[in-house]
């Protein structure tokens, strides 16, 4: 792979790996993480508008597409809250810092893959948990009864709902027979019926289960009850203000667009596009074109989950924190450990 | 009442598959939104836009009772200070200064503080001369809040004033021939 970024980039044959690495963890942030965050941002606005029969954005660019980057200007302008701290801007530093560094192992591709372990699909967890408790640090530090129960219930409700996505995780590895995302995308294809959602009874609970669990996790509307309630007034984020709160906002869509990727890598067939198209694009030698057609596909899925997302986000209530947590642990969980052994059952009987 | 694990589970499964369904209607119920059919009803945007040159709207395309900010015709105004006392927030001041026996009322003062202003529209209704309206203005910030506070009132009454009055009525009494082109008022 990293023979094939060498090639894509023009860099000379004796370039250290470290450095096309960090080359290739720039420019995959700079024009895909960044502006598909900022994609996702203008999407939830403008498509939670239609579903309510309101115009939305209208205002920055042709039909208000650029308004995510004329409020992340004028929050840059912002002069910062007077009592803002340092505690809370580091605990922010960390929270940032962890959630990004999961842009090593997003799997956008099967050329950009970078790291690729064996253990490379728990990664971005790892990122997640350690947003969950810097969140609630961040929430503690900042004094407020809004930070305070917010950061309480934002780790209360993270941890919760880790733990439903993980088994669907190792719903999703199994039939793959292992957690690398190479291995995952490897299992299945182009055509639907070859996707872990849909080749197995059991996928499509898994894949409901992974996506409402990130929707507890990161907190998306209506499971976001950790921190919308009229008492909170946006928990740990009514703190927050200028630069920081745009952060904060930035690192949220991105945390969905991480989750929306996961979500089609491991069960929707990834980047995977018609086995013979790869191999005469390989054997002609356009990297290139072979990561590009593969980003085009794997964005394409992506939005279309984020759809899904933003509709089930619109045509239902808020739920209170209890019952976002009750929905975690009575529903999605055990249906999680179906899925498990369903699928357990399902790949013995396959390859057994 | 004990009930057996078999039917706790039936109930458990029947609930989430009551929940599931209930979410497939509502994401049934939404769809035509989304894809925005039938744009002829209810499902229509309704949103007026910002009178700007985006939206190609100005001031003038608001609805015809538009509540902006008020205007007060202050020769048609009787200064009864009906507004005064109706307006729930105290925003209109109104004073009057002794005026001679057969002169219009002279408001010396006719002010309204716009930053206490709810614009509810009650002192348009009850303006007798119809004198106070609502305009269609509606962008009133300014820099510094005492700048919202417009004053429609003629001021106090001037020495010119005084010595027209004072002609009218000798004119009026015959003890003073009209000049050329001068008309009684």
């Amino acid at each position: 792979m990293i023979t094939a970024w060498q090639s894509i980039l023009n860099l000379p044959e004796h370039t250290p790996h470290a450095v096309v690495m960090i080359l290739v963890l720039i420019i995959s942030y700079l024009f895909v993480v960044l502006p598909c965050s900022l994609i996702m941002a203008f999407m939830e606005r403008k498509l939670s508008a239609d579903l309510q029969a309101r115009v939305g954005p209208n205002r920055s660019g042709p039909a208000g597409f650029f308004q995510p980057v004329s409020d992340a200007l004028k929050l840059m302008q912002k002069v910062d809250s007077p009592s803002s701290n340092r505690a809370e801007a580091i605990w922010l530093g960390i929270a940032g810092m962890a959630l990004y560094s999961t842009v090593a192992v997003l799997p956008l591709g099967s050329l950009i893959l970078l790291v690729d372990t064996d253990m490379s699909v728990f990664l971005p967890f790892w990122g997640v948990i350690v947003l969950t408790f810097a969140t609630l640090m961040m929430g503690l530090t900042q004094d407020t009864v809004s930070g305070w129960l917010g950061g309480l219930r934002t780790s209360l409700r993270g941890m919760a709902g880790v733990f439903p996505a993980l088994i669907a995780v190792l719903c999703a590895g199994l039939p793959a027979g292992g957690f690398s995302w190479s291995h995952i995308a490897a299992a299945q294809s182009a055509a639907p019926y070859h996707w872990t959602a849909f080749n197995n009874p059991f996928g499509a609970i898994s894949l409901i289960v992974f996506l409402m669990s990130g929707m507890i996790v990161l907190g998306v509307a209506p499971l976001d009850g950790a921190i919308s309630f009229s008492e909170l007034r946006g928990g740990t984020a009514a703190h927050l203000s200028g630069p920081k709160l745009g952060m904060f906002r930035l690192s949220r869509f991105y945390g969905m667009f991480l989750w929306c990727v996961m979500a089609v890598v491991l069960f929707l067939g990834g980047w995977s596009i018609p086995e013979g198209l790869t191999e005469a694009l390989r054997d002609s030698n356009s990297f290139g074109v072979i990561v590009l057609i593969e980003l085009f596909v794997l964005l394409i899925k992506t939005f279309a989950v984020m759809l899904l997302i933003v509709m089930f986000s619109q045509v239902t209530p808020r739920m209170r924190v209890d019952q976002v947590t009750d929905l975690n642990w009575k529903v999605l969980s055990p249906f999680s450990l179906i899925s498990l052994v369903g699928f357990a059952f399902w790949t013995a009987w396959l390859h057994g | 009442m004990t009930s057996s694990v078999l039917s706790t589970l039936a109930e458990y499964f029947r609930d989430v598959f009551r929940g599931a369904r209930s979410l497939f209607g509502s994401f049934m119920t939404a769809l035509p939104y989304l894809l925005n059919v039938n744009s002829g009803d209810l499902r229509k945007e309704v949103t007026e836009q910002y009178p700007d040159p985006v939206s190609s709207k100005t001031a003038d395309d608001l609805p015809p009772r538009t509540r902006g900010l008020l205007f007060n015709d202050i020769d048609r105004c009787s200064a009864c200070r009906e507004c005064e006392w109706v307006c729930p927030v105290h925003c209109i001041e109104v004073e009057t200064q002794s005026v001679p026996a057969d002169a219009k009322v002279w408001v010396s003062k006719f002010d309204i503080d716009f930053a206490k202003c709810i614009f509810c529209g009650l002192c348009v209704e009850v303006c007798q001369p119809a004198s106070l309206i609502h305009t269609k203005q509606f962008e009133g910030s300014v820099y510094d809040v005492r700048d919202l506070k417009k004053s429609f009132g003629r001021g106090p009454i001037g020495e010119d004033q005084r010595r027209k009055w004072a002609r009218a009525q000798a004119l009026d009494e015959g003890r003073e021939d009209p000049k050329r082109g001068e008309w009684p008022s």
